[in-house]
C-alpha cells in the first residue's frame, strides 16, 4: 500500500516536472483567415502535442499576400515572429530585401537530403542565389472548368472538353464558347461561354499556354516580349476584340464584380460556361453549388497534339530575421512542411502538397482533385525573381491594356522590361 | 426625405444582405427584401470571431482616444486661437501641414520609436498619440474658437481672470459643439482604423473589431452574410453613441446664441 | 518685448505644449528619417545606399508616377468642391426644425461610419451596370447604362460619389457652425423681408466661412492621400480569384498616388523611392495649402479678428 503510494507520488512528480519544464514558446504569423487558419490551428495543435520541447502559437495577421508592411515594421523593431507564412513566389524578393533568415545551415544540420523530398519547382521557388530561404508548403494548379449541364442544354458537344481526350485547342474552345454567348435587347451580354482573361486567366497563364518564357535566369533578364508570351497576349487581344472589350467588361462588372459573394460566382449562376481557375474551386463548388454538373480539363493548347501545361503557386514557411528561437522555429517549420504536416493540410484543405511522396500518393486524392494532382507533373512556376511583385504588377498593366484593346501585345509588353529590368539588375547574378 | 433615402440605402443594403440565406444571395437580380430572415447569421458572426472580446478592445481604444483627443486638442486650439503670441502663425501652419504627410513612409520610423520604448503589442501606441493633439482637430477647434468674439475674453480679463480661468470657465463651455464633433470624429476614426492596430498589435486577444472584420475574407472567398451582419453590429454602438452625443449640439446652440 | 507679450508667449506655448511634445517625440524623427531615405536606395533592412538625387530624377521618368499623380489631382479637383457643397446641404437638412430631426441626422450620418471595408462591398452592388439601383434609376429616366467601375472614364467618379456617402462627417462640422449662427440675426433679416435663400447667402454663409476653409483644407489632404477605397475595391481585383491584388482598376485608372507609394514601400520594398514620392507629394500639398490659405484671406471672416 505504502509502496504504491510512493510510486504514485513519484509518477506525479515526473508528470509535474514534464509539465513545468516550460517548452520553448514560438510565435507563428499567418495572413490566412478562417477556414484556412482553422486548418493551420489544428496542425499547430497536433505539433504541440507531438513533442514537449516546443510550443507554437498561431497569430492571424490579415493582409495581402505580397504586402510586407506588418512584417517589415515588426522585424525592424525586433518584435517579429519566429515563423512567418509567405506566398512562395515572393521568397526571392523578401530574401533580397534582407527580411528572411537563410535556412541553408539549418537544413544541412537537420536533413541534408531535404531538397530531394520536395517537388523541384517548389524547391526552386524557395531558393535564391543558391541558398534556401523558405520551406515549401502547399501548392495549387490551374485548369479549365466547364459546365457539362449547361453546355449540353445549349446543344454543344462537350466531348472535346473531356480530359480523357486530351487538351482542347484554343480555336476549338473559342468556337464552342461563342455558341454559348447570348445578348439582351440592348446588345449587352447576358451569358458568355468563356472569357479567357477572367478568374485565373492571368498573363502567366496565357504566356505559359503558348510556351512563353518569362525570364532567363542564367542571363538575369526578364523576357516579357518572348514570342510565346506575345502569342499568348495576341490570343487574348483577338479574343477580346471578337467579344467586344467594353461589352465584356460590362458583363464582368454585372455578373462578377470585384468582391462578388462566392454564391454569385458566374460559373455557378451559369453566366459563364467555362473558366480557368484553381483546385481550391472544387471545395467552393461543393459548398455553394452541390447540384450543378461540371467537369474539369487541361488548359487549352495552341495546336492539336501540343503538350498540356499549367502553372503552380502556393505558400511557404519562412523564418524572419531576428527570430528569438531559431532552432525551435526550424523544428516547427520542418514539421509543418514535412510529410506529417502537409498530409494533414492536404486532407483538411484539399490543396495540393509539395512533398514528392505525398504528391504521388493516390490515396490522398479523389475525384477532380486527382485530376489536379496529375497536372503537377507538367506544372510551370513563376520565375523566382527578387522583383516578383513588381514584375507581376507590370505584366498586369500590360495584360489589362491588351484585354481592353487599347494597346497591341507588342506595345504593351515592350513597356514592362524597362520598368522591371533596372530593378532586377541590382541583384545580378541570380544564380 | 429623398436625401435621407439615398443615405439610408447602403446601410439598408447591408442589413438585408446580413439577413439573407445563402440561396437567396444567389438570386438574380438581387432581392430587395429577404424572403426568409436569417437572424442566425448574427449568431454565426459572433461565433466566427471572438466578437465580444474584440468589441471590448475596440471600446477601450475608442474611449482612450476620445478622451485624449478632446483634452489635448481643446487646450492646443485655445493656445493657437485665443492668445496672441510671437511665432504663433508659423507654428500653427507647421501643425496644419503635418496632415499632408503621407503615412506609409513615416509609419516605419514611428514604429521604430515605439519598438525602442517597448510599447509594441500594447495599446499605448494607439492611445498615447491622441493626447498630443492632431493637426486636423486642432485646426477644426481653432476655426470655431476664432468665431467667438474677442470681447468675451477681454471681459473675463477685466474681471481679473487669468488665462487658465478664462479657458476653463468662459471658453470651454462655449466649445461644446466643436468638442462634440472632435469626440465623434476621433472615436469613430479609432473604431474603424485598421492599419495602426494591425501594425502595432501581435496578439489576437488584443485585436479590435476593425481587424476582426478582415477575418471574414479568406484567400478565395468572402463570408458575405456574416461580414454584413458583423458590420451592422460594429456600427450599432456608434449610432447609439451618436444619438446620445447629439444633445451637445442642441446645448451648444442655446449657449452660443447668448453672444448674439 | 512687453510684459504682456512675454506673458502671452509663455501662456501660448504652455497651452500648445502637448502638441510640441508630441511633435518633437513622435513626428520630427519619422519626418527626418523619410527625408534621409529619399536620397537612398533602401529595402527597409539592408544597408542604405546613398544615391543622391537619383530617386527624384527617376520619378519624373516613371510613367506610373505621372499616371497616379494625374488620377489623384483629377479626383481631388472633383471631390473637394462636390464634398463642400454636399456637406453644407446635408448640414442644412440636419438643422431643420422638425420633430424627427434627430432621426434624420442619424440616418444622414450613418454611412460615414460604416466600415469602409463593408461599405465598398455595398457600393459595388449599388453600381452594378444591370442590377444596381444607380443604373436602374438612370435607366428609368432614359439614361444609358454606365459601367461605373468597369469603364476607366468613370471609375474615379464612382469613388468621388462613394466619398460623398461619408459627407455626414463634415456635415456635422457645418451643423455645429450653423448652430453658432445667432438666431436673432436671421429673425431680424426675416422681418426685413429676406427669403430663406437670401438669408442663407447673406448671413449664414459668411458666418460659416471658417468651417468652409477647414473643409477645403481637409478635403485637399484627404483627396491627395485618397487610398483606402481604391485599395479595397480593387484588391478583390475584377476577374481574378488570385491571391495577389491585380490591377488598380481598369487601365490603372484607380492607381492613386498614395496607393502607388504604398505599393512601392511595402510590396516592392523600395523605401527610398517611396520616400521620394512622399516628399514630392508633401511639397505639392503644402504649396496648394498655401494657395488656399492666401486665397481664403479674401473670403474667410473671423469674428475674433
Amino acid at each position: 500500500m505504502k509502496k504504491n503510494l510512493m510510486v504514485a507520488l513519484a509518477m506525479m512528480l515526473v508528470v509535474a516536472t514534464g509539465m513545468f519544464a516550460a517548452p520553448t514558446e514560438i510565435t507563428f504569423w499567418t495572413s490566412f483567415t478562417p477556414p484556412f487558419s482553422d486548418y493551420l490551428q489544428k496542425m499547430v495543435d497536433t505539433y504541440n502535442q507531438s513533442q514537449a520541447s516546443v510550443h507554437a502559437k498561431l497569430v492571424m495577421v490579415p493582409g495581402g499576400s505580397t504586402d510586407v508592411s506588418k512584417l517589415m515594421t515588426a522585424v525592424r523593431g525586433g518584435t517579429g515572429p519566429d515563423v512567418y507564412m509567405l506566398d512562395r513566389f515572393i521568397t526571392a524578393e523578401r530574401a533580397a530585401d534582407g527580411v528572411l533568415t537563410d535556412l541553408t545551415p539549418y537544413i544541412k544540420k537537420a536533413d541534408p537530403d531535404m531538397a530531394s523530398k520536395f517537388l523541384p519547382f517548389a524547391w526552386s521557388e524557395s531558393s535564391f542565389k543558391g541558398k534556401t530561404w523558405s520551406l515549401p508548403f502547399d501548392t495549387d494548379t490551374r485548369a479549365l472548368y466547364y459546365r457539362a449541364d449547361l453546355l449540353k442544354d445549349a446543344g454543344i458537344d462537350i466531348t472535346p472538353l473531356d480530359a480523357k481526350n486530351g487538351p482542347i485547342t484554343v480555336d476549338k474552345l473559342k468556337e464552342i464558347a461563342f455558341k454559348y454567348n447570348k445578348t439582351d435587347a440592348s446588345g449587352a451580354y447576358t451569358q458568355v461561354g468563356f472569357i479567357p482573361y477572367f478568374a485565373e486567366g492571368w498573363h502567366y497563364t496565357w504566356g505559359f499556354i503558348f510556351g512563353g518564357k518569362f525570364a532567363d535566369m542564367k542571363a538575369g533578364k526578364v523576357t516579357p516580349t518572348d514570342p510565346g508570351v506575345v502569342a499568348g497576349f495576341q490570343f487574348l487581344y483577338d479574343y477580346a476584340k471578337a467579344l467586344g472589350p467594353q461589352k465584356a467588361r460590362t458583363f464582368i462588372s454585372t455578373y462578377a464584380p470585384p468582391n462578388n459573394p462566392p454564391q454569385q460566382d458566374p460559373f455557378i449562376t451559369g453566366k459563364v460556361a467555362m473558366y480557368i481557375t484553381g483546385d481550391w474551386n472544387i471545395a467552393s463548388l461543393a459548398q455553394y453549388a452541390p447540384d450543378i454538373k461540371w467537369g474539369v480539363t487541361y488548359l487549352p493548347v495552341p495546336k492539336a497534339g501540343d503538350k498540356p501545361t499549367t502553372w503552380a503557386g502556393g505558400w511557404s514557411f519562412t523564418m524572419p530575421k531576428g527570430a528569438k528561437h531559431p532552432e525551435a522555429a526550424f523544428d516547427f517549420m520542418r514539421w509543418m512542411t514535412g510529410a506529417d504536416g502537409q498530409k494533414m493540410y492536404t486532407q483538411l484543405s484539399s490543396h495540393l502538397p509539395t512533398i514528392k511522396a505525398l504528391a504521388s500518393d493516390n490515396t490522398l486524392f479523389t475525384g477532380e482533385h486527382a485530376f489536379f494532382q496529375q497536372t503537377l507533373s507538367f506544372a510551370n512556376n513563376r520565375p523566382a525573381l527578387p522583383v516578383g511583385a513588381l514584375y507581376w504588377d507590370s505584366l498586369t498593366t500590360a495584360w489589362n491594356s491588351v484585354t481592353d484593346n487599347v494597346a497591341t501585345p507588342e506595345e504593351a509588353l515592350s513597356k514592362v522590361a524597362p520598368k522591371v529590368q533596372p530593378k532586377l539588375n541590382k541583384f545580378l547574378p541570380l544564380q | 426625405m429623398v436625401m435621407c433615402a439615398c443615405f439610408f440605402l447602403p446601410f439598408y443594403q447591408m442589413l438585408i444582405t446580413s439577413l439573407k440565406t445563402t440561396e437567396e444571395l444567389n438570386a438574380y437580380p438581387p432581392t430587395f427584401w429577404p424572403r426568409v430572415f436569417v437572424w442566425g447569421n448574427y449568431a454565426a458572426a459572433i461565433q466566427y470571431i471572438p466578437f465580444m472580446r474584440f468589441t471590448l478592445n475596440s471600446v477601450i481604444l475608442a474611449i482612450g482616444v476620445t478622451i485624449g483627443a478632446v483634452m489635448s486638442n481643446s487646450l492646443i486650439a485655445y493656445g493657437f486661437a485665443r492668445i496672441q503670441w510671437a511665432g504663433r502663425d508659423l507654428i500653427f501652419f507647421i501643425a496644419i501641414i503635418t496632415i499632408f504627410i503621407p503615412f506609409p513612409v513615416t509609419i516605419v520610423a514611428l514604429f521604430d520609436i515605439f519598438a525602442k520604448i517597448g510599447w509594441v503589442n500594447t495599446y499605448f501606441p494607439l492611445i498615447v498619440p491622441a493626447f498630443f493633439g492632431s493637426g486636423m482637430y486642432i485646426f477644426l477647434m481653432r476655426q470655431f474658437l476664432m468665431e467667438l468674439p474677442k470681447e468675451i475674453s477681454e471681459a473675463a480679463r477685466i474681471d481679473g481672470a487669468n488665462e487658465a480661468q478664462t479657458f476653463l470657465q468662459i471658453i470651454l463651455p462655449l466649445m461644446k459643439p466643436s468638442i462634440a464633433v472632435v469626440a465623434i470624429f476621433a472615436g469613430v476614426a479609432c473604431w474603424n482604423d485598421f492599419l495602426t492596430p494591425l501594425l502595432f498589435l501581435n496578439t489576437e486577444e488584443l485585436y479590435p473589431l476593425s481587424i476582426g472584420l478582415q477575418f471574414f475574407r479568406s484567400e478565395h472567398n468572402v463570408a458575405y452574410s456574416l461580414l454584413m451582419a458583423a458590420s451592422a453590429m460594429v456600427v450599432f454602438p456608434v449610432i447609439v453613441l451618436f444619438l446620445a452625443f447629439q444633445r451637445f449640439f442642441i446645448e451648444g446652440v442655446t449657449v452660443g446664441s447668448v453672444k448674439g | 518685448m512687453t510684459r504682456s507679450a512675454r506673458r502671452n508667449l509663455r501662456n501660448g506655448l504652455l497651452f500648445i505644449s502637448p502638441w510640441i511634445f508630441g511633435f518633437l517625440t513622435l513626428q520630427v524623427y519619422p519626418i527626418l528619417y523619410s527625408l534621409r531615405m529619399s536620397f537612398t536606395e533602401y529595402t527597409g533592412f539592408n544597408d542604405m545606399v546613398d544615391v543622391g538625387l537619383q530617386n527624384f530624377t527617376e520619378l519624373f521618368k516613371d510613367e506610373l508616377f505621372w499616371k497616379s499623380a494625374y488620377n489623384t489631382l483629377y479626383y481631388t479637383a472633383l471631390a473637394v468642391p462636390i464634398g463642400v457643397v454636399v456637406a453644407i446641404v446635408l448640414a442644412i437638412a440636419m438643422n431643420q426644425k422638425v420633430k424627427e430631426v434627430s432621426l434624420y441626422r442619424a440616418i444622414l450620418y450613418i454611412p460615414s461610419i460604416l466600415p469602409v471595408f463593408a461599405l465598398s462591398f455595398v457600393w459595388i452592388v449599388f453600381l452594378n451596370p444591370k442590377f444596381g439601383l444607380f443604373n436602374r434609376i438612370g435607366g428609368a429616366i432614359g439614361l444609358p447604362t454606365i459601367d461605373m467601375l468597369g469603364d476607366p472614364a468613370w471609375t474615379k467618379f464612382a469613388i468621388v460619389l462613394m466619398a460623398q456617402l461619408g459627407a455626414g462627417g463634415p456635415a456635422l462640422i457645418f451643423l455645429a457652425g450653423l448652430r453658432g449662427v445667432p438666431v436673432e440675426m436671421l429673425e431680424s433679416a426675416q422681418i426685413d423681408g429676406a427669403g430663406p435663400v437670401r438669408r442663407f447667402f447673406s448671413i449664414t454663409l459668411p458666418l460659416i466661412t471658417p468651417v468652409i476653409l477647414y473643409d477645403v483644407i481637409m478635403g485637399l489632404a484627404m483627396g491627395l492621400q485618397v487610398f483606402t477605397q481604391a485599395y479595397i475595391i480593387t484588391s478583390g481585383s475584377a476577374g481574378s480569384g488570385g491571391s495577389i491584388g491585380g490591377s488598380a482598376g481598369p487601365q490603372d485608372s484607380l492607381l492613386f498616388y498614395v496607393f502607388y507609394l504604398y505599393k512601392c514601400a511595402f510590396q516592392y520594398s523600395q523605401m527610398g523611392y517611396a520616400s521620394a514620392l512622399a516628399w514630392v507629394l508633401f511639397i505639392v500639398s503644402v504649396v496648394l495649402a498655401l494657395i488656399v490659405f492666401k486665397w481664403a484671406k479674401s473670403w474667410v471672416h473671423y469674428e475674433s479678428e
